[in-house]
């Protein structure tokens, strides 16, 4: 993917810019909504800004079939929640809970260090959601 | 598909130059380039288009032309006010008594524009008292607490004429009237108000207001930026912040902008002629806005007192989303807004102005600013009101608060439903 989000600081008032693709993620969100049938859920929030994430997983013999994502915050919040559902999406629970904040930081093309809390939110609301599961998914 | 409609909803932030008022100025960029303080034929040309400017300027607040001094734009006529006022005041005291060491106290607003804030907040770090008034829910300080926070080294109140986020108009004459009365009691006082949002959308006359400092910035009404003015009422003095030449009667040392002078000229003649249309034109079109909104969206908020403010400006929460996403889905239709959500700001905090009003984080991220202008047409607010509605129910359908529970601010565990 190419970067999707940059910042350029100047003195005193750094200032956000957001690629196409970002701005795509926040405007057609993938994998947005609640399963209905999720047999795993987790919800989570950035205790200093108030961001919240929740994650809605189907998983069924140890595969994640489907994911949904709801969210609250700054953009990088929504766009770690879009891209983290594709992301995990035909991947196995374990290789899941593998995925680190490296690697969604990766996935949505970088973040300047004050947002890279949205990816950090998103992992963490990721293995919530599998650990609220039967601890039979992980296996 | 189809170019899609650009609608500027952002006025507050800036204004496009009227054509008029590029015409006006072009010639003083090219043939007419003279520096305003050369006494040759070239300077003496920019000091004639200075000087009218100046006059032109100053009829738009009903003040003299010799109380206008242009500098760079409203931070720096902010600036200018407060550190000259309180640097000519801290050398009286000590003329007077040889002692640097006793600082005054200054009143102000919770509310005021960020260079007057910093400015405060410098000079609080620097020993002097700061009073920072409430705006209550409505978004207006009361006169009455300015009144209650007078002490006896008070020596300036700044409070802004009108909002620039809310645009709601502060009792600035009332405080004027008050300041005239401690005044007369042989107090030494004086009042400075930021108009750089009201200038130009609501007759302003500073004789009527009792101010004795008074800024504007020339981008806020349809002029180029890199112009302002700080008005310094006759017999004021302001210790000037610049080392220099002797321009701007040695309160503004460098030479002057003078392009962007014409400019401010042209554009505050123009503001002054057509003020009493463009705000009816303005008002139409936001109580149109605010009108179709109301009937479209649910559980959106209204930020400061309706009645007392702008024109032009509108300010609504939307629950449940933050400001920030709800900017970028409109940009991506063409829609140009502003947000005091933290992530615009580059804060964590999300907006004092709306945090000052008694609203909750969730409020104030999710606060939209809506500022029309004398170019947009009927068909803006149409299009506005066909998208916006849309936006804000998909940003909700992702958003867990309306979902799960309604506020954000408490951090809570796993929650976990299987």
């Amino acid at each position: 993917m190419d970067p999707v989000y940059w910042i350029s600081t100047s003195n005193s008032e750094p200032r956000t810019l957001y690629s196409q693709a970002f701005k795509d993620h926040i405007a057609n969100p993938r994998n947005a909504g609640e399963l209905p049938d999720a047999n795993a859920t987790g919800e989570e929030t950035n205790p200093v800004c108030g961001d919240r994430l929740r994650i809605s997983l189907r998983v069924r013999e140890g595969r994640i079939e489907a994911a949904g994502f709801l969210a609250y915050g700054c953009p990088p919040t929504l766009v770690c929640g879009s891209v983290l559902t594709e992301l995990i999406m035909g991947k196995t629970v374990a290789e899941a809970m593998l995925l680190t904040r490296k690697d969604l930081l990766e996935a949505v093309g970088g973040l300047p260090s004050r947002k890279q809390h949205a990816a950090a939110l998103g992992i963490e609301t990721l293995r919530s959601a599998i650990e609220s599961g039967c601890s039979d998914l992980i296996n | 598909m189809a170019e899609a409609r650009k609608v500027y909803l952002d006025h507050s932030a800036t204004t496009p130059a009227d054509s008029r008022v590029v015409e006006a100025m072009l010639p003083y960029l090219t043939e007419k380039f003279g520096n305003a303080s050369s006494v040759h034929f070239f300077g003496q040309e920019a000091r004639a288009a200075v000087d009218r400017a100046r006059r032109e300027v100053a009829a738009l607040i009903g003040a003299r032309a010799n109380e206008m001094v242009f500098v760079s734009g409203g931070t720096e006529a902010n600036n200018l006010a407060i550190r000259g006022i309180t640097d000519a005041s801290l050398s009286r005291t000590s003329q007077s008594n040889g002692d640097q060491s006793q600082k005054g106290h200054v009143i102000t607003s919770s509310i005021e524009h960020s260079s007057v804030r910093g400015i405060c907040d410098e000079l609080e770090k620097r020993g002097w008292e700061i009073t920072r008034l409430p705006a209550y829910a409505e978004g207006i300080v009361r006169t009455q607490d300015v009144r209650a926070s007078l002490r006896p080294h008070t020596v300036l109140i700044s409070l802004m004429l009108a909002n620039n986020e809310i645009g709601t108009i502060q009792p600035v004459a009332e405080v004027g009237a008050l300041v005239r009365e401690e005044r007369a009691r042989g107090r030494q006082l004086w009042l400075h108000t930021d108009a750089v949002q009201a200038a130009g959308r609501i007759p302003l006359n500073v004789g009527t207001l009792g101010c004795d400092l008074l800024s504007l910035s020339a981008h806020k009404l349809y002029a180029p930026k890199g112009a302002g003015a700080l008005f310094v009422r006759r017999g004021v003095r302001v210790i000037s912040q610049n080392v220099g030449g002797h321009q701007e009667r040695e309160r503004r040392a460098g030479t002057e902008a003078v392009p962007g002078i014409v400019a401010f000229g042209a554009a505050a003649k123009l503001a002054r002629d057509e003020m009493e249309q463009r705000s009816e034109h303005d008002r139409r079109l936001r109580d149109c806005f605010e009108a179709g909104l109301t009937e479209r969206i649910e559980d959106i908020v209204f930020n400061g007192d309706r009645a007392r403010r702008l024109p032009h400006l509108s300010n609504i929460s939307f629950r449940f989303i933050e400001g920030e996403g709800l900017l970028i889905s409109l940009d991506l239709q063409g829609i140009a807004v502003s947000t005091g959500s933290a992530c615009s700001s580059g804060t964590l905090e999300p907006s004092p102005v709306i945090r000052a009003l008694g609203r909750n984080d969730e409020l104030a991220r999710g606060a939209i600013r809506f500022s029309f202008g004398k170019d947009n047409a009927d068909e803006d607010v149409d299009y506005v009101l066909e998208v916006l509605p849309r936006m804000v129910e998909k940003l909700r359908q992702i958003s867990p608060l309306n979902k799960v529970s309604p506020m954000p601010n408490a951090a809570e565990g796993t929650r976990s439903q299987s």
